[in-house]
C-alpha cells in the first residue's frame, strides 16, 4: 500500500529547516544522484539565496526526489525538500531572463 | 570526473554566468561524469566482444542450441552480470563506508551491468525464443531492464514538473499561496458583509412608535416570540434535516454570491490542481521504485525457476 504523500515545503520552513543543520554530511554521502563533491555548507547557504553554482545547480537538477536522504539526517530535517527549493529557484531563474 | 569547471569559466560567458549564478531547469540534461564514461565505453566494449563473438559462431554447422558450451558461457556470463547488478546497487546503498559520489557510481554500474546481463542473456538464447523457462526468464530481464529505463526518465521529467507546480502554489517569497489568497477573500467577505445592513439597522428603520412619539428600541411584536428553541432548531441536526450540497449549483460557488471574489476564487481552484498534480507525480515517482522492485523479484524467481528447469533437465546428461 502506498503512503500518504507529502508535498513541498514552503520558503520560511525550508530556511527553518536550514539553519537546524548541523552539517554532518550523512545526507549527501547517501545521494544517489550527486556526482561530484560538494560540501553541505555550500549547498545550505546556496539553498536560501545569492548565487547558485554550477556544481549545485547540477545537483539540484539531477536530484529525483527519492527521500534517500531524509532517514539519515540525525535532527530528522527534509532534504528532499530543501533540494526542491533549489530546483524552484533555478525554474524561476529561467522565467526572469 | 564532471568537465572541469576551470576550461569554462576560461570564456567570458562563463565567466559573467560563474558571476550571476547558474540559472534555469531545462528539460533534457546531461552531465557524464568521468565514472560514466569508463562505465559507458567498457560496457559498449563487453557487449561488441560478446556481439562479435555472437555473429562468428553463429555459421552453418554450430551448435546453436542454448545448451551448447557456448551457450552456456554466455548463461554464466549473463548471470554473473544480473547478480552483480542487483546485489552491488543494494549493498552500497546499506554500507557504511560511504563516500561522496560512490553512490551515484554504483547507480550507473547498476544500469550498466543490467544492460549487459540483457544482452548476454539474449546471445544465451542464441535465437532460440519458444515458450519455455529460458524464454521467461529473458522477458522478465527485459521488463525489469525497460522499466529501469523508463524510471530513469521519470526521474529526470517528474522533479521537473513538479517544480512546475511547486511555482503556482508558492508566492515569490517562497509563501503558501493558498494563505494569501485565502486572507483575500477574508477581507472580500469582511468588506461584503459591511455593506449589507444588519438585520438589527434593518429593524430599526421599521421600529415601531410609542404613543408618546419616542421610537420603540425593539418591534413590539417580540414579545410574543419565545426564546425556547423552536422545534425546527431542534430537529436542525436530525439526518432527515441535513443539509446536502448542491455542488453543481451556481449558488454553491462563493464568487457567484460575490463577484469581488471571482480572481481569488479562481487562483485558489488553480492552486489545488496544482497541488493535486503535484501529488499524483509524486505518487507515480513512488509508485515506479515499489513496481521496479517487484519486477526485480519476480526477474528472480523466474531466472531461479529456469536454472532448476535446465539443471534438472541436462545436468544427469551433462554428468556422463
Amino acid at each position: 500500500m502506498l503512503k500518504a504523500t507529502l508535498l513541498h515545503k514552503t520558503g520560511p520552513q525550508i530556511v527553518q529547516e536550514i539553519h537546524a543543520c548541523i552539517g554532518c554530511n550523512e545526507c549527501l554521502l547517501v545521494c544517489p544522484a550527486l556526482a561530484e563533491p560538494l560540501t553541505i555548507d555550500i549547498l545550505n547557504r546556496e539553498t536560501v539565496g545569492g548565487h547558485i553554482s554550477p556544481a549545485v545547480a547540477r545537483f539540484a537538477r539531477s536530484c529525483t526526489q527519492c527521500g534517500a536522504c531524509v532517514a539519515p539526517c540525525p535532527v530528522g530535517l527534509h532534504r528532499d525538500a530543501m533540494m526542491m527549493w533549489l530546483k524552484l529557484r533555478l525554474w524561476r531563474s529561467a522565467q526572469e531572463n | 570526473m564532471l568537465t572541469s569547471d576551470t576550461t569554462r569559466s576560461s570564456s567570458p560567458t562563463a565567466l559573467d554566468k560563474e558571476k550571476r549564478g547558474e540559472r534555469g531547469y531545462p528539460r533534457f540534461f546531461f552531465y557524464p561524469t568521468g565514472a560514466w564514461a569508463f562505465g559507458f565505453i567498457t560496457t559498449l566494449l563487453i557487449i561488441g566482444g560478446g556481439g562479435a563473438f555472437y555473429v562468428w559462431y553463429n555459421r552453418p554447422g554450430a551448435d546453436t542450441f542454448p545448451g551448447s558450451r557456448v551457450g552456456l558461457i554466455y548463461a554464466v556470463i549473463a548471470t554473473v552480470f544480473f547478480v552483480l547488478a542487483a546485489v552491488g546497487f543494494s549493498l552500497r546503498r546499506r554500507s557504511r563506508k560511504r563516500a561522496m559520489g560512490q553512490l551515484n557510481a554504483s547507480l550507473n554500474w547498476h544500469i550498466f551491468l543490467a544492460i549487459m546481463a540483457l544482452a548476454f542473456a539474449f546471445f544465451h538464447a542464441l535465437g532460440h525464443f519458444a515458450a519455455i523457462s529460458g524464454t521467461y526468464a529473458l522477458i522478465g530481464l527485459l521488463a525489469l531492464s525497460l522499466s529501469g529505463m523508463v524510471g530513469r526518465v521519470l526521474d529526470r521529467v517528474l522533479p521537473r514538473m513538479i517544480t512546475a507546480e511547486m511555482d503556482a502554489v508558492l508566492t515569490a517569497q517562497g509563501d503558501d499561496r493558498g494563505e494569501t489568497l485565502s486572507q483575500e477573500l477574508q477581507a472580500i467577505v469582511t468588506q461584503h458583509s459591511l455593506a449589507v445592513p444588519s438585520p438589527q439597522l434593518l429593524a430599526n428603520q421599521h421600529a415601531p412608535v410609542a404613543p408618546t412619539g419616542e421610537a420603540l428600541n425593539v418591534p413590539w411584536d417580540l414579545a410574543y416570540i419565545s426564546l425556547e428553541p423552536t422545534q425546527q432548531e431542534l430537529d436542525r441536526d436530525a439526518p432527515h434535516y441535513r443539509f446536502i450540497p448542491d455542488r453543481k449549483s451556481a449558488l454553491s460557488r462563493i464568487d457567484v454570491l460575490m463577484p469581488p471574489a471571482e480572481k481569488p476564487m479562481a487562483e485558489m481552484r488553480k492552486m489545488q490542481q496544482a497541488m493535486r498534480r503535484e501529488q499524483r507525480y509524486r505518487r507515480l515517482l513512488r509508485l515506479w521504485r515499489t513496481a521496479h522492485i517487484t519486477l526485480a523479484i519476480v526477474a528472480v524467481g523466474l531466472i531461479i525457476y529456469h536454472l532448476i528447469y535446465v539443471g534438472v533437465l541436462f545436468l544427469p546428461g551433462l554428468m556422463h
